[in-house]
């Protein structure tokens, strides 16, 4: 027998049930981005290029498109910029296309679909949503669009499901950081290593380059959750779990994170605790590099390594769509390299640097200038 | 804490009826002193037992988890919540749910840090401007709920998605630094004790005022409990429902721009993080979703205990998942405590061990005929 109330009651529950579940998903799905792998297919070119343009602009008209799965944070910004500059190296890219999934794998699809549809030449996809795309990929390879998936991988093969992948090989990043750990610690010490969502492959990927290179020296440790705390990449949870850390940990010499300017968040937590702010390994921030000028006076132990953020790696992909689009030259190589961008020690490739000019999310690793930064991250 | 014994003077506390109320006012049960006006009720009094338990198994466990800083490290967190909760409880209060509470606390993040760009100066234009918003939003959401009859989770949820396109359309993803002063504010102290956490008792108390001791408050509380007795009433139901959005809305503001404060480099969706457990601190709390009576000081209790639950299982180092599943399990407890019909199972039991041991079996609904399947499990034949 069941009332109205029960009826309600039953609803209710079923909501909070729903919501649950849905926020269970939600960890779920997020917790899943590919990347890494690489393989290439090299493509017959005609090697007919530009007088004056870079060597992969051949002479052939082109429109060339740029397929995000996600556009609105402040790397894709400045990436998406990078990618404008690109094109305007090579004068045959007649028009150039830009689309925005806004981090919904259907859009990212019709997008996709729309651009074939649109007769374009060449298409650099970031596929964020990694396989789910791959149909879409396939299907504007095989109607005859140079197709160039980046940085995410989307599963498949080159020559077969796409022209080519451009990768990065983030155990690399980890690599960069490990050495650089055995310069700042030299008597060794304890390493908090700080990740994105559970499971991503990213930070699972540095862990195992870190381990790599600290595999022969022992003093070295990790302390904490390994291969990485979860932090979701989120400033607010990045600061739970450092004030956590602090709490358990009485002796923390150094930090790696994939996202120094949610670190940046935490920083208070350490006055809080009345504890120094050990060295510090992650990816390039202008943020990062303002507060440690900030807190370098208080904070001599304060060193910090950054890796380049690599927003200029949407270029190589560019550059491959436009050469076999065209008619340019192949570029070599598919594998776009980690490079160290500041370090505090050797000052080499350069010292820590902070542009106060600069809003705090800019990336000063970016290869485009100083109005450029300024234009792409006030895009809309 | 009030009690039985209070006597408080609200209209209701009167049982001779005011001289214009009419028969039918007389009839509506609105619940008067010793029925929901005590500002932490009885019921609400599981959470804060539930609490001071947890906070002695932190230190059992891992003292660490409770040491000076990494609660002063948890305290700004557990405020923000707490405000949070406060507003969620106010609209569940009115029988709804407000799903837009990620877009609120967003939207006031992005627009305090991006305006100000980091000049201290434009702050407070930037948070009046914080209030203007959600405001606004607060009272679309409840307009579409009171006057046009859309369901709380499809209006809130429709505001959600449309702040979050504001939250686009002002940051363009990335919010800027906090500034300067907002961060100094929240990350200060007087006498000890976090300005955040100050501002959370203030407005906790504030609101447990205005619900529990105000004509205003208990008029609330009664359309929250019977919709429509008090309508009947003479009540105009629908301000009240209109007032929760709003009230909450502003509360959500208030959360945003301390979390702003507490983050100082925040991400563009900061509020993300408040949905589940906005609701999980009031469901804690002991306020019922069907709404009625509730405890705003319960909910921001919850938000202590949901905060420090929190922080405890990352001092214990556990994964991830861990984390998870004992935030689950916590609200799954909570859930249970307060909507299994326990008396009734426990009626239910003896019962039947009494039948069981031959004793008189008690008959459940006496003067009542067997109604159906459930009359007979309740009142089986003897002798069977």
């Amino acid at each position: 027998m069941k009332t109205p109330i029960n009826a309600k009651v039953d609803l209710r529950r079923l909501l909070v049930a729903a919501m649950v579940a849905g926020a269970a998903i939600t960890v779920a799905a997020c917790g899943s981005s590919g990347s890494s792998s690489s393989s290439s297919s090299g493509g017959a070119s005609s090697n007919s290029s530009v007088s004056g343009a870079p060597s992969w602009c051949g002479s052939k008209k082109v429109t060339i498109a740029l397929a995000d799965g996600f556009g609105d944070n402040n790397w894709r910004r400045i990436t998406t910029g990078e990618a404008r500059d690109e094109v305007k190296k090579c004068p045959s890219v007649t028009k150039f296309i830009y689309t925005d999934g806004q981090g919904n794998t259907q859009k990212a699809i019709s997008d996709i679909q729309g651009l074939v549809a649109q007769g374009v030449n060449g298409m650099v996809v970031f596929p964020d949503a990694g396989k789910a795309v791959l149909p879409a990929i396939r299907q504007a390879y095989k109607a005859g669009v140079v197709t160039v998936p980046y940085r995410v991988f989307p599963g498949g093969k080159a020559g077969q499901d796409y022209n080519w992948f451009i990768s990065t090989n983030f155990e690399q990043a980890g690599e960069l950081w490990g050495k650089w750990l055995l310069k700042a610690l030299p008597n060794g010490g304890n390493v908090v290593n700080l990740g994105g969502p559970p499971a991503n492959s990213q930070s699972l990927d540095e862990y195992n380059g870190m381990k790599k290179v600290l595999a022969a020296n022992p003093k070295i440790k990790f302390i904490g959750q390994t291969p990485y705390n979860v932090t979701n990449w989120d400033p607010a949870q990045t600061q739970k779990v450092v004030t956590a850390i602090l709490a358990k940990y009485p002796k923390i010499d150094a930090i790696t994170t994939d996202f120094g300017a949610a670190l940046a968040s935490s920083f208070g937590a350490f006055k809080q605790a009345g504890r120094k702010i050990p060295a510090v390994a992650t990816e390039d921030s202008n943020q990062l590099s303002c507060d440690r000028q900030k807190l370098l006076p208080t904070n001599p132990g304060f060193k910090l390594f950054t890796v380049d953020s690599q927003n200029w790696m949407v270029r190589t992909a560019i550059d491959f769509a436009v050469a076999k689009a065209s008619g340019g030259q192949i570029p070599s190589s598919t594998v776009v390299p980690q490079k160290p961008f500041e370090d505090s020690i050797t000052k080499q490739p350069h010292p820590p640097t902070c542009d106060k000019s600069l809003p705090g999310d800019a990336f000063l690793s970016s290869h485009l200038s100083h109005s450029q930064i300024l234009a792409a991250l006030n895009a809309h | 804490m009030a009690s039985r014994e209070h006597n408080a003077t609200t209209e209701r506390s009167d049982p001779i009826p005011a001289p214009d109320a009419s028969p039918l006012r007389k009839r509506i049960v609105i619940p008067g002193p010793g029925r929901g006006t005590a500002i932490l009720n009885s019921a609400s009094l599981a959470i804060c037992i539930g609490t001071a338990l947890l906070f002695l198994v932190s230190w059992l466990v891992e003292p660490q988890s409770v040491s000076h800083s990494s609660v002063l490290g948890m305290l700004p967190f557990a405020a923000v919540l707490a405000i949070a909760a406060i507003g969620q409880t106010l609209v569940i209060q009115q029988g709804g749910i407000d799903l837009s509470v990620p877009g609120m606390i967003s939207v006031t993040v992005v627009i305090v840090t991006r305006y100000p760009n980091g000049d201290s100066g434009k702050l407070a234009a930037a948070i009046l401007f914080a209030f203007a918003a959600t405001l606004a939003a607060g009272l679309v959401s409840g307009l579409l709920v009171s006057r046009i009859g859309v369901t709380p989770i499809v209006a809130t949820l429709g505001m959600n998605a449309l702040l979050y396109g504001g939250v686009l359309q002002i940051s363009g993803g990335t919010p800027r630094t906090t500034t300067a002063r907002l961060h100094n504010f929240a990350s200060g102290k007087v006498a000890g004790i976090p300005n955040t956490v100050i501002i959370a008792v203030i407005l906790t108390a504030l609101v447990a005022f205005l619900v529990k001791r105000t004509v205003v408050g208990r008029r609330f509380e009664a359309v929250g409990a019977g919709l429509i007795g008090a309508r009947a009433a003479g009540l105009e139901a629908r301000r009240y429902q209109l007032g929760a959005y709003v009230a909450a809305g502003a509360l959500y503001c208030a959360a945003g721009i301390l979390l702003a404060g507490v983050v100082s480099t925040p991400s563009a969706f900061q509020g993300d993080q408040y949905l589940l457990p906005s609701v999980a601190a009031v469901v804690l709390g002991g306020t019922s979703l069907l709404g009625g009576r509730g405890s705003v000081v319960a909910s921001a209790v919850a938000a202590l205990f949901i905060t420090q639950l929190d922080q405890f299982v990352l001092t214990t180092g556990a994964k991830d998942a861990v984390q998870n599943l004992v935030e689950a399990a916590a609200l799954a407890l909570g859930l249970a405590i307060y909507s299994v019909p326990w008396r009734r199972l426990f009626d239910w039991s003896r019962r039947r061990r009494d039948d069981e041991q031959g004793g008189v079996p008690v008959i459940a609904d006496v003067g009542r005929p067997s109604q159906g399947k459930q009359g007979a499990q309740l009142a089986p034949e003897p002798n069977k």
